[in-house]
């Protein structure tokens, strides 16, 4: 029998018993139609929570500073016109996340008799949300400063450009990179389970009975799955350009060439946890401990370029940090196919080196 | 002790002194067998006397720590992928996917072995399995699977059949069958190694080697193990047989 025979043979079982397992269509499609309406829709991390509470001395200076918050976008005043002290209470009741505290009876920019400062008193213990909030506050002050001693007209202003994502929208940040998280998930744990379920089910003993090679058996089984990679990898992407309006101003196709070989990547090295994890809970443990780093060092949960060094040189490491590069450019900065594709060098390494461990770690015997 | 069992036909099996060790204990030691085609030998022994352990190193699952010989003409050590076309392994674990149905299981090992439809549906006819082809492994009773498996086990005509407690738990009327096809496979020219613990269906064998404790005492047909002991039956002369090795 030829080696293509084999893989074939051991291929068209592994679909048909896919076919059969709603436990692995939900993985591979609910569960990312799931993530992409949940990080699109739900998931926005802006400012536009951050729950203010004021408190002046007067209702008139109070009012003055509530004014000057709802010209910045992303602050809601939940309370103002407090009682000195009042709004740093709210804070620490959790009642709202930033409590402003004017000490004299003037207004949030007047400038003259200061005595004390502005207290502004920040619940830190969310501090990704409030971090981007503070900001906005103090941009309030300066302005209110800077017009009440007329100088606000005099500068050449700033003009900001963002490029890219005109609007910041969090979705479009998310989504390319969603693309990736998706299919790596999926992946990861169907080639973690691949083996593992054999050895629980009793298969395994007769696939090693039969006259197939490990190259033959992985390649046979993982085949399915890298074709089904691709399919959930267009599919998050066309829910994207479909619902979220997610732009494709670079080369689209290079960017679907790639996730053939980003799924293999990540169903290798499954594979090869497989190989060694003596139950399919085990098998999933090592997947686990494999994506996790790989989400908060690839740049999907935190933004790649603010990680300490020896992070990003780890982060290289993972196929994701990659195609979220390359999905990045394709998508939002307008990439070309060479481009997008020079990310893929990283992810042949990647593939290379875990294909060598998982053959090797792939027992010929039972011992 | 090293014990042979000597064939006069040209033997598929040619091995001498196996020997496996886990943790550092023994499980097997010093097993010696030879069997040429049409010939049928039983492993016969209680459980966890080394009878699998002796199979798998066989089927080239487990790798002997002491020993040597040949298998299918390819050294028992590093069995070559040819080698495992002409044999023909049964675990004693149901062991076809559940999800999948008879027919598919089926194929699948067609496929693996390039044996085409045609010889499926002969196996199917003569393991009475056709009314079972499009039901789910997994849903049948341990009667029909154990019938599917060992049609399976077969469908590809091995040489050399490697049998693990092929009738455990079946009823009487699926045992008998079991037994007559492998009467039928031995007059075609299979080679049957089968292991099992019911030592009245051992006696339906015609040579056996007696597993206590890891090591294969000796061969010889159940009759004369019998009579050696003065025993009204195997079963019988197997418990004596073990209290004189203990003493």
């Amino acid at each position: 029998m030829s080696a293509v025979a084999g893989i074939l043979a051991v291929a068209r079982v592994e679909l048909q018993r896919l076919l059969r397992s709603r436990m692995s269509f939900t993985l591979l499609l609910v569960v990312p139609a799931l993530q992409v309406l949940l990080f699109g829709y739900a998931i926005r991390p802006t400012a536009s929570s951050v729950s203010v509470a004021i408190a002046a001395p007067s209702a008139d200076s109070g009012s003055r500073v509530a004014e000057a918050l709802a010209r910045q976008t992303g602050l809601r005043v939940v309370a103002k016109g407090l009682k000195p002290g009042a709004a740093e209470a709210m804070v620490r009741e959790q009642k709202a996340l930033i409590g402003v505290e004017v000490p004299e009876a003037r207004g949030f920019g007047e400038i003259g008799f200061v005595q004390k400062p502005l207290r502004i008193v920040v619940d830190a213990a969310n501090a990704s949300l409030t971090a981007a909030a503070v900001p906005r506050i103090e941009a309030a002050y300066w302005r209110e400063i800077s017009e009440r001693a007329d100088v606000a007209g005099n500068g050449p202003g700033l003009k900001i450009e963002r490029l890219y994502n005109q609007d910041s929208r969090a979705d479009w940040t998310f989504l390319p990179s969603l693309i990736g998280v998706t299919v790596m998930i999926s992946m990861i744990m169907l080639g973690s389970l691949s083996l593992a379920r054999e050895r629980e089910g009793g298969t395994w003993e007769a696939l090693l009975g039969m006259p197939l090679r490990p190259i033959e058996v992985m390649t046979g089984k993982l085949l399915p799955y890298a074709v089904l990679g691709l399919a959930q990898g267009i599919s998050v992407l066309g829910i994207g350009v479909a619902l979220f309006d997610l732009p494709m101003r670079g080369s689209v196709g290079a960017l679907i060439a790639l996730i053939p070989m980003f799924a293999l990547a990540h169903l290798v090295l499954g594979y090869a946890i497989s190989a060694r994890a003596a139950t399919q809970l085990a098998a999933l443990q090592g997947a686990v401990a494999f994506y996790l780093p790989a989400m908060l060092l690839s740049g999907f949960l935190y933004p790649f370029e603010t990680l300490p060094d020896w992070a990003r040189a780890l982060g290289q490491c993972f196929p994701l940090t990659h195609f979220i590069k390359a999905s990045q450019g394709a998508l939002l900065r307008g990439d070309t196919a060479a481009q997008v594709l020079a990310n893929g060098l990283p992810m042949l390494v990647f593939l290379v080196v875990v294909a060598a461990l998982a053959l090797f770690a792939h027992a010929r015997r039972l011992d | 002790m090293a014990v042979s069992f000597m064939s006069t036909s040209d033997p598929l099996i040619d091995v001498t002194g196996l020997g496996k060790w886990y943790g550092g204990r023994s499980v097997v030691a010093d097993v010696s067998l030879r069997l040429g085609a049409g010939e049928m030998i039983g492993l016969v022994g209680a459980n966890g006397g080394g009878k699998t352990t002796t199979l798998r190193m066989i089927a080239g699952l487990l790798r002997p720590d002491s020993g040597a010989g040949r298998v299918m003409g390819e050294d028992i050590g590093d069995p070559k992928r040819d080698c495992r076309a002409h044999i023909g392994y049964m675990a004693q674990r149901l062991a076809l996917y559940p999800d999948l149905t008879v027919l598919e299981n089926l194929q699948f090992r067609a496929s693996v072995h390039g044996v085409t439809n045609q010889r499926i549906e002969e196996i199917a006819q003569t393991y009475g399995i056709i009314d079972v082809l499009p039901q789910r492994f997994g849903t049948l009773s341990g009667g029909w699977a154990r019938r599917v498996q060992f049609a399976a086990t077969v469908l590809h005509a091995p040489r050399l059949l490697l049998l693990d407690e092929p009738t455990a738990g079946l009823d009487p009327a699926t045992r008998q069958d079991i037994w007559h096809w492998l009467e039928r496979l031995s007059g075609q020219g299979h080679a049957i190694i089968l292991a099992t613990h019911d030592l009245v269906e051992a006696e339906r064998l015609p040579r056996i080697l007696l597993y206590h404790q890891g090591r294969a005492s000796e061969a010889m047909t159940p009759a004369a193990l019998i009579e050696a002991m003065g025993a009204l039956n195997l079963e019988e002369a197997v418990i004596a047989r073990a209290r004189s090795l203990q003493a």
